[in-house]
């Protein structure tokens, strides 16, 4: 952890109000975006990142100087996330919900679409079907590493699993998501 | 002299690929595979269109300023009230 880091924890200790300022508003929307993506509910969203910074206030005391805060609250959120799955839908799976290996089957070149068409909000929203069949753990890993830009081994802390599984899901989160947005652009090459 | 690529390594190998985590060798026997397929420069660019498109929709979805400053409130506040030394271990 950097110095800048070390003092930020440390003002958090002290309960320093410009060092909670700067930790909401470094953290908070990359917090509300994962937990829209993997709930898609804007008020469960808006409760997961209460919750994970009430979290932070509870346990910032006894704060590991090594932790990372990000990483920290992105873990804390993630699995409040999964909590909430878990009430809603105990009887689904969570790891395997729709995670099938999928070969490309639309070859059609979309890419040099008009940004009309690409950033239409009918667009915009099939995007948002496309996410939502994905299974919570490879919304979550496409977030973290394609949206957010993590690492692949921060993603893997993150989520408490392997690095190798981390790749695995990118991958398939990504060629879903390429397909159903193929099969959905491939009206407007006509 | 680099492996040859059918269409299926290719796929296996696309995000490695994109995230340039490949070895030289398969980068090159990538390479020389995507010369020669239209389908699978097709399915690489628009994977990568796919992410960037996903990453510029997604830094728009951030909280209404008012929901925010409402959320920050309660969150001040159980700052303030917090006492040190009242937490479990992390």
């Amino acid at each position: 952890m950097t110095e800048t880091a070390n003092d930020l924890v440390d003002a958090l200790r002290q309960r320093d109000p410009d060092a909670l300022t700067t930790v909401f508003n470094t953290h908070a929307d990359k917090i509300y975006r994962l937990a829209v993506s993997i709930l898609h509910d804007e008020v469960q969203a808006d409760g997961v990142v209460q919750n994970t910074f009430l979290a932070l206030i509870k346990h910032i005391d006894r704060f590991e100087g090594r932790a990372d805060i990000g990483t920290w609250l992105y873990r804390v959120a993630y699995n409040e996330c999964m909590g909430r799955i878990r009430k809603q839908r105990p009887q689904v799976d969570l790891d395997t919900l729709f995670d099938d290996e999928l070969m490309p089957t639309s070859f059609v070149d979309w890419n040099t679409l008009p940004d009309a068409i690409l950033g239409s909000s009918e667009a915009m929203n099939e995007m948002q079907t496309a996410i939502k069949k994905l299974s919570p753990s490879l919304q979550a890993v496409f977030m973290l590493r394609d949206v957010e830009d993590l690492s692949t081994a921060q993603t893997a802390h993150i989520l408490d699993i392997s690095e190798s599984a981390v790749k695995v899901r990118l991958h398939r989160a990504r060629l879903a998501l390429r397909e159903h947005l193929a099969h959905y652009f491939e009206e407007y090459t006509h | 002299m680099p492996p040859t690529l059918r269409c299926e390594d290719l796929v296996t190998y696309l995000s490695e690929y994109i995230d340039g985590n490949l070895d030289s060798e398969l980068v090159d026997a990538a390479r020389e595979h995507l010369a020669t397929c239209q389908n699978c420069r097709v399915v690489l660019d628009s994977t990568q269109r796919t992410i960037l498109l996903y990453r510029e929709q997604a830094h728009q979805n951030v909280m209404t300023a008012a929901r925010k400053d409402a959320l920050f409130d309660k969150i001040a506040a159980a700052f303030e009230q917090s006492t040190k030394q009242d937490g479990d271990s992390m």
